[in-house]
Parts: structure tokens; C-alpha cells; sequence
């Protein structure tokens, strides 16, 4: 009887316990991606979302390519728009490159040339009396872009 | 009746908000229009262990995209799987839905007490609602501030380069009213999350009492007439569901009504009808 009754409230309570467990796993996870990798506090399950200004709104891209001869600022097009932001809310070295090389990619499908990408993430600050937003730099990686060899 | 509600609202929600990439979407979309349409599919743990998986893989493909209320409606899918399987499913269910709601309101009080730099002194919902162009009506009806005055204080907000200081920055006061409205929503909503955490945490075990249903109600009530996430206020009613006895037919209804609440809310631009209505007032 002591044994079925310990096996049917370990049974309960396995059940009760396994979704907020992962609930928890994840949002611990999320925290410290937050603090230490600089991921938006709305995102990741953490729970973070209206406690704080550094959303998705706050947080935008800027890409440059450089080539001989060439040195200038792109624009984040419809095709980047996911890879830009996915950059901005969790700006990691795999998301960063990720975007880089899709603009580089798309630069010499274009007929442009692009020798490296300087992939930026900025995000927009706000300072309390008088209220007041600062960009800051949160990120920065520049990505050499290969040029595929051309089918013959 | 009570589980069988829970599982159609649950599957109601995923049909009102289609997610993720096209490799999901119509799996979702199937699965939980299945369920719906047969009661046998809606019953089976093994319909809301797929959902589960669904919803993780478009957590992964688009992460960190996700909204927070994509992770809770995973976790609760499981739960649903997890409680069907269960001696009594309805008390499996409803201490799910007690954890689940408290964890989650738990974790939205640590970030928004603990570690943002910018919630507790106003900051957030000063910008929030001068900035976000989903809640201009709001803040017109509710902060008292004019177009005029809210064209100018988002200008004022345009930022400026990293270390920039301008010579004379020197903003106009901000309407009493809307001072107000910064406060009660920077502390009224911190007050109300972390009443419906301890309540739904502590004591360990306890069933929901009247405390519990009134409190979730009246969040749900009061913050998705405004706030843009109809899918997580859904969410959290269909887990009041779940918390009601059998016998609570009135407050299971009160559920149901204010889920419908949450749906018009988020169909129907009252705000912008309110401030419609108003300014005509005051012409006339």
C-alpha cells in the first residue's frame, strides 16, 4: 500500500512538475543570455516583455560593406529584414555573421563588389529628468565575404 | 464539460493566430482545427504532445523571434498532454495551470522589479506610451495629451548620437493627467502581477480560491484592453478555466465572457472610438 501510494504521488506530481520546470529552465536561461550576450529582455521566454525600454523597437542594424573602391552603408532590404532582426535581438557572433554574409551575398548577386560586411547593433537608450535617447553601439563584427567560384 | 472547454478554447486560440514558418503553420493550423471538429482527436494526449512539438519547432526556427506567450502556450500544451494521461485530469490540469500562471507572472515581476534599469522610476511606460503608435489613442484618452503635444514629445525623443549632449534641451511638462497615467501603469501593473504570483504560488498545493479567479479577471480584464497580445490573455483565461470546480458553473461562464472580452478588444478600436466620440463632444 506505502509503495503504490509513493508511486502514485510521484505519478501526480511528475505530471505538475515537468511544464513549469521548463518554464523555469528556459526563463533562467533567458536571463542570462540577457545579462551576459546582450539579448533583448522581451524575448527568449524569460518573461522580460513591458519592463523594459530595450525592445524591438529600440534596437536596429546598420550594415557597410567595403570593397576597393567602394565604402558605404547599406540598406536592410525585405530579403534581410529576418536575419537583421534576429541580429538585433540576440546580436550573437552566428547571427551577426549570418546577416553579414546574406548582404555580402546579396551585394555580389547584385553585380556589386564586397570584399567584408561591419555588421552594427545599436540600441536606443533613455535617460531619466529630462527625459532623453542616446544611441549606443552594443555590438560590432565585420565578416569577410567570399566570392563563390562561377559554374563553367 | 470543464476539460473538454479547455481543450477547444486552447485549440480556438491556435486557430485565431496562426504562427510560425510554412513548414509548421499548416500542421498547427490542421492539428488544431482536427481537434476541434472530433471529440475523440480533441480527448487524446497524443493530438496535444504533437502540438507541443509543433509549437517547440517554431520556437527554434524562429528564435528569439517568438513572443513570451508562444513559450507559455507550449508549456501549457504539454500540460494538457501530460493531464489527459492523469488518474483525474481535471486536478492534474488545474495545478498546471496554477503553476504555470504563477511561475510566469513570478519571472515578469523579477525583470520588471529587479532587473530593468528603466521600470521602477517610469521610465519604460513614459516612453511606451509617448512612442508606440499602437496605444496613441490610449494615450490621447487616457493621458489627456493632443496630437500636437504628442507629435512634439516624440520629436523631443528622437535620439541622439552615442555621447552627443544638446545645447538646450529643455522639453515641455507633461500633462498632470498623463503623469497619472505613467505612475498607476508603472505600479498598478507591478502591484497586480505580483499579487496574482504569491497568490498562485503560496501556499503550496492549495486549491484556487475567490482571491485567485478575481485577481487573474480582473488583470486579464484590464490589461488586454490595452496591451496588444490578445494570444497571452486568452491563454492565461483558458488556465482560469482550468482552476474552476466542476460545480463553478458561473464563474467558468465569467471565463468564457471575458475570453470573448479579450477578442473584441483586440478587433475593435474602442479607444480610437472613444477619442473619436470625445472630440466630437467638444467640437459640438
Amino acid at each position: 500500500m506505502p509503495v503504490s501510494s509513493t508511486a502514485g504521488r510521484i505519478a501526480a506530481h511528475w505530471r505538475t512538475a515537468i511544464p513549469t520546470a521548463l518554464l523555469l529552465a528556459v526563463a533562467i536561461t533567458q536571463v542570462v543570455l540577457a545579462r551576459v550576450a546582450d539579448l533583448s529582455p522581451w524575448k527568449g521566454g524569460g518573461f522580460g516583455m513591458f519592463a523594459t525600454t530595450d525592445g524591438t523597437a529600440f534596437r536596429y542594424v546598420r550594415l557597410f560593406v567595403d570593397a576597393p573602391g567602394r565604402s558605404e552603408e547599406l540598406n536592410v532590404t525585405d530579403s534581410l529584414e529576418f536575419d537583421a532582426v534576429r541580429a538585433q535581438l540576440f546580436p550573437s557572433q552566428r547571427f551577426l555573421t549570418r546577416l553579414g554574409e546574406a548582404a555580402g551575398a546579396r551585394e555580389l548577386r547584385n553585380g556589386r563588389e564586397a570584399a567584408t560586411v561591419r555588421v552594427e547593433v545599436w540600441k536606443v537608450e533613455f535617460s531619466d529628468q529630462p527625459l532623453r535617447a542616446n544611441e549606443r553601439r552594443l555590438r560590432s563584427l565585420t565578416i569577410p565575404i567570399d566570392r563563390q567560384p562561377t559554374a563553367k | 464539460m470543464g476539460i473538454e472547454l479547455i481543450l477547444r478554447l486552447t485549440a480556438v486560440e491556435l486557430l485565431l493566430r496562426p504562427m510560425g514558418p510554412w513548414g509548421v503553420r499548416p500542421l498547427i493550423l490542421a492539428a488544431a482545427g482536427l481537434a476541434l471538429l472530433s471529440p475523440r482527436t480533441l480527448l487524446s494526449s497524443l493530438t496535444w504532445y504533437v502540438l507541443t512539438a509543433l509549437l517547440t519547432a517554431r520556437i527554434i526556427a524562429d528564435w528569439p523571434l517568438p513572443d513570451n506567450h508562444i513559450y507559455l502556450l507550449t508549456y501549457w500544451c504539454l500540460a494538457l498532454a501530460l493531464s489527459i494521461g492523469a488518474t483525474d485530469p481535471a486536478r492534474t490540469l488545474a495545478t498546471n495551470a496554477r503553476l504555470l500562471v504563477g511561475t510566469a507572472f513570478l519571472m515578469a515581476v523579477i525583470w520588471k522589479a529587479l532587473l530593468s534599469p528603466d521600470y521602477l522610476d517610469g521610465r519604460f511606460f513614459r516612453v511606451t506610451w509617448l512612442t508606440d503608435a499602437r496605444f496613441t489613442d490610449a494615450v490621447q484618452l487616457l493621458g489627456r495629451m493632443s496630437p500636437a503635444q504628442l507629435t512634439d514629445n516624440r520629436q523631443n525623443l528622437a535620439p541622439y548620437p552615442e555621447g552627443a549632449e544638446p545645447l538646450d534641451h529643455n522639453p515641455p511638462p507633461d500633462p498632470a493627467a498623463f503623469r497619472y497615467l505613467v505612475l498607476m501603469s508603472t505600479w498598478g501593473i507591478l502591484a497586480l502581477e505580483t499579487l496574482v504570483a504569491f497568490a498562485f504560488l503560496l501556499p503550496r498545493g492549495a486549491r484556487a480560491g475567490p482571491l485567485h479567479h478575481l485577481i487573474l479577471l480582473l488583470f486579464c480584464g484590464v490589461t488586454y484592453a490595452i496591451a496588444p497580445v490578445a494570444g497571452f490573455g486568452w491563454l492565461l483565461l483558458t488556465m482560469g478555466v482550468a482552476l474552476c470546480r466542476a460545480d463553478q458553473r458561473l464563474l467558468r461562464a465569467t471565463y468564457v465572457v471575458t475570453w470573448f472580452l479579450v477578442l473584441f478588444y483586440s478587433e475593435i478600436p474602442w479607444a480610437n472610438v472613444a477619442v473619436s466620440w470625445l472630440s466630437t463632444r467638444s467640437g459640438a
